[in-house]
């Protein structure tokens, strides 16, 4: 793959030298080369089959402080030139920013993909035959698991490996790769008149590293069944438990908050509480950009700051806001290695696990429930407001006793972060944002 | 360039096919957007954005093959097809030619541009959005605005012998406020536009968008808890029918059914409703953010009655789907981009006036919830719950409009929402032009609409005890 590798680099120099031609004064560009397969299986036949290589450049251009984008799918040489004149042409509209211009150039500090394993062999190595048997034997493996799974919306086998280059207008040059596969099932579970969709699915660098395809199956087919004889529960306030894929949704909305970008411009209930406790003592989240073999994990971000490990909050007390360049700039920080494209992304954003697994924290819960789902997405973070339509096991006496749904759990990201009382050990870094399951000690359930 | 040539597709089509399929097609696009973003009064970023490219799909029975290429040159178009026609490998291959008829969608959008404005224009949109927020109350501390423009040329070139061609325009503008009160934060969001050029927003005006945003903001800021447990529920006009798109629509999608997948599978015929319940989604509504004049596999966007008086008519259905389950397409086959396969979707979604008055329907109510607008939602298909969180909502006390209420969701399962819709108004409308529905990580433009309509009862999902 050295030439996707050598390719992305060649197009983003060409890029930046374009952009000059144009007449901007400071530029990098970001090309991005993705060589994806993807299948699914369903009926005992493969009904999806897709590979493709698709290309993208992403480029900030400069006049000043005047700032403009452009991304296109137009690798041309004249699609690049024309889109460059127009962008550069947009820039006169936009106002000074004094914060906006490209990064002061730092030293590299010699890491590379290599050093963070973001390449697993096995996925260039493995023949696309293999992965449509596996597709097909995962399938197999849904249906057969239990009687009372009666369809599926298929299993998915999909790889990629992805090739970045960043080039910039003051010396940097960088380019990276990085592989990931992933496998998920959706079998269908008839319960009585009605029918309920059990999903999972795994990522993972590559296919040794990855959570195994029976494995995959036999967790959504336990997903699928956990939800029969679902019933409303009543209105309450209890202790949840949220399962580690839904903790991990959580998170996602918690580096919202911890974004600079959404700090900066009022959209964040953290604005203001650096060095102020935002939780109790076992909360500590953390984004660690150099984790070895992590799905986020690259040696540099994408305007070339290099990656790191920052603490955002740490036992309880909000420490740093995640940022890119212009971000921090704003708010009077440096980058913390967290710059996407225009926005602030995450590495690898995970909470600091516990000990003791998911079932010890339903034993130790005398009345309460257990979240395996939510549906609905957050929109309230300048409030901080938390509600979410929800299903899972309702508990009693430390037990599972039967399953929910069509309720909602409310409450504030505050006053979650202040309740959690208890963290499992299960963490798994199967996603850019991950955490161990976790109970918070009362939130409020609403139901019939 | 906004289209490639004929027999390039035809000899791209014939490749596809070598193996065998029931049929191909290329869709091919070129879609410029032009985009400005204001934060704290100064216009921050310009970005402009090239989607260009060609996705080639063979079709074998319920299978799909499908590959794409940004590189429009010949031997990369037939690297494409080559890669889409392995999912045929076990077929009989195809006579190769295909004769290509080009056919021009019909128009359905207003005022058709063909290159973006000049950018002071959007400057000056983004201008007066801001000053008008800013003004309306002193305690809106942030505003953020954005425009696009938007104009995609698609090309869709079938191996059935049709090429299609459409140029769809598309703007937003679109307006977030934040108020504060003390350590209170809440936040406002407003956006409209349509398909059409940005002369709309002479009409509909940044300063209206940008005082409706700062009042949503700043009525939430001296809203209580919202209540928490069963109640009866208004919906009200407009943006309410966010709750037909996921309660309904979502269900009624061809693949879902085809699968078995959606409670609605094989109860077309049966009642779904109440009698009072009529959905249709509808394609053809000029300017609106769902129209297509065709959908992305070329086939002219319909009117579809989806659920008439509370009886199931049909489902929305693309071509692989409609195949399947012996009917035709119905115009519902979009896909976000040539990088994805296209999928059964929803266009406009709405419900039809009824008999009562809005003042009736509130009136009705002795302790409920009114919900003006909602931020977004969400459903699962199989068993039908879905989740919406309230924008804007209030409570409903005595038979009258009393307090804002905010952190708001309403949860519940759509079958049974729909068995207890007791009233619909006789003041339907179209929300503002706004809205986005993600689908298998497909986003697509959609609009929705509905009359004040009262739901029996509903749960609402709130901190607040009682």
């Amino acid at each position: 793959m050295a030439d996707a590798r050598d390719e992305a680099l060649a197009l983003a120099e060409t890029a930046i030298a374009l952009l000059r031609d144009a007449g901007a004064s400071d530029a990098d560009a970001t090309v991005t080369i993705a060589d994806k397969f993807a299948c699914e299986a369903r009926d005992d036949e493969i009904t999806k089959l897709e590979r493709s290589r698709g290309r993208t450049l992403y480029v900030r251009a400069f006049r000043g402080k005047r700032r403009a984008t452009l991304s296109t799918t137009d690798l041309s040489r004249e699609g690049v030139a024309a889109l460059a004149r127009r962008a550069v042409a947009a820039a006169e509209y936009v106002g000074e920013d004094p914060h906006a211009g490209l990064p002061e150039p730092v030293e590299s500090d010699g890491v590379c993909d290599h050093d963070l394993f973001t390449v697993a062999p096995d996925v260039a190595e493995r023949a696309d035959e293999a992965k449509l048997e596996e597709a097909l034997a995962m399938e197999r493996a849904v249906r057969a698991a239990d009687e009372r799974i009666v369809n599926s919306d298929g299993a998915r086998v999909r790889d990629s490996v992805v090739s970045w280059a960043l080039a910039n207008t003051r010396g940097f040059r960088g380019v990276t790769q990085g592989s990931q596969v992933s496998r998920a099932a959706a079998p269908v579970v008839r319960d009585g008149d009605d029918k309920r969709i059990g999903h999972y699915g795994t990522a993972a660098r590559g296919w040794a590293t990855a959570e195994s395809a029976q494995a995959v199956a036999l967790h959504a087919v336990h997903r699928a069944l956990a939800q029969i004889g679902a019933r409303k529960p009543a209105t309450m306030r209890v202790p949840v438990i949220f399962e580690r894929d839904v903790a991990a949704s959580v998170l996602g909305d918690l580096f919202s908050a911890l974004s600079a970008a959404n700090v900066a411009l009022g959209n964040s209930w953290l604005a203001d509480r650096v060095g102020a406790r935002i939780g109790n003592e076992r909360v500590t989240l953390v984004d660690d950009g150099r984790l070895r073999g992590g799905l986020g994990s690259s040696p540099f971000d994408g305007e070339g700051s290099p990656t790191r490990e920052t603490v955002a909050v740490e036992g309880g007390v909000l420490r740093t806001f995640l940022s890119d360049v212009y971000w921090g700039r704003r708010l009077g920080i440096d980058s913390t290695g967290n710059a996407g494209h225009g926005t602030v992304e995450e590495t690898n954003f995970y909470l600091v696990p516990g000990t003791g697994t998911l079932d010890d924290l339903v034993a130790s819960t005398e009345r309460g429930i257990l979240v395996l789902d939510t549906i609905g997405f957050a929109t309230e973070y300048a409030s901080g407001t938390y509600s979410r339509g929800a299903r899972g096991i309702y508990i009693e006496d430390g037990a599972p006793r039967y399953a929910v749904d069509e309720f909602t759990i409310a409450s504030s990201f505050g006053a979650m972060l202040e309740g959690i009382d208890g963290i499992a050990g299960d963490l798994r870094f199967d996603g850019t944002v991950v955490s161990p399951s976790f109970r918070v000690a009362e939130m409020t359930v609403s139901g019939s | 360039m906004t289209a490639l040539d004929p027999a390039l597709l035809s000899r791209v089509l014939a490749r596809a096919l070598r193996r065998g399929g029931d049929f191909a097609d290329v869709f091919f696009e070129n879609r410029l957007t032009q985009a400005f973003k204001l934060q704290d009064g100064l216009i921050r970023d310009a970005s402009s954005t090239v989607i260009r490219g060609a996705g080639v799909r063979v079709v074998v029975g319920q299978r799909a093959g499908f590959a794409y290429s940004d590189d429009l040159d010949e031997a990369a178009l037939l690297r494409a097809a080559e890669a889409a026609s392995l999912i045929a490998r076990d077929g009989r291959a195809h006579d190769a030619a295909v004769d290509l008829a080009p056919v021009r969608a019909p128009a359905l959008y207003r005022e058709h541009a063909g290159e973006p404005a000049d950018s002071a224009r959007y400057v000056e949109l983004l201008g007066r959005a801001d000053v008008a927020a800013r003004a309306f109350d002193p305690r809106v501390v942030a505003v953020n605005a954005f425009v696009t423009d938007e104009l995609q040329d698609v090309q869709i070139a079938s191996s059935d012998g049709r090429v299609v061609t459409d140029r769809r325009p598309l703007v937003l503008l679109g307006v977030q406020v934040v108020a504060r009160d003390g350590a209170q934060r809440e936040n406002g969001y407003i956006g409209d536009g349509g398909r059409t050029n940005i002369a709309v927003f002479d009409t509909v005006t940044p300063e209206s968008l940008g005082r409706e945003a700062a009042r949503i903001a700043t009525v939430k800021l001296g809203a209580r808890e919202a209540p928490a447990g069963e109640m009866p529920v208004v919906i009200g006009p407009g943006g309410g029918g966010v709750l037909l798109h996921e309660a309904v629509g979502h269900g009624l999608e061809a693949d879902f059914n085809r699968k078995g997948t959606s409670l609605y599978a094989g109860r077309v015929g049966e009642r779904v409703a109440s009698d009072l319940v009529t959905v249709v989604d509808d394609g053809d509504l000029p300017g609106e953010r769902g129209t297509i004049a065709v959908d992305d596999e070329g086939t002219p966007g319909a009117h579809k009655v989806l659920v008439e008086n509370g009886i199931l008519r049909g489902y929305m259905q693309d071509r692989l789907n409609a195949r399947l389950m012996g009917v035709a397409s119905t115009g519902s086959g979009r896909r976000e981009s040539y990088r994805a396969l296209p999928q059964p979707r929803m266009c406009n979604t709405f419900m039809p006036a009824g008999d009562s008055s809005p003042d009736e329907i509130v009136g009705s109510i002795e302790r409920g919830l009114f919900a003006t607008s909602f931020s977004g939602g969400q459903v699962e298909i199989s068993k039908g719950d879905f989740v919406f969180m309230i924008a804007e909502g209030y409570l409903i006390e005595g038979g009258k409009i009393t307090a804002p209420v905010r952190g708001a969701t309403l949860i519940g399962n759509g079958p049974d929402a729909m068995t207890k819709v007791v009233m619909v108004g006789h003041d339907a409308r179209l929300s503002h032009r706004s809205y986005t529905c993600g689908k298998g990580g497909q986003r697509v433009p959609v609009g929705v609409g509905i009359p004040t309509v009262k739901l029996s009862s509903c749960t609402v999902g709130g901190t607040g005890r009682g």
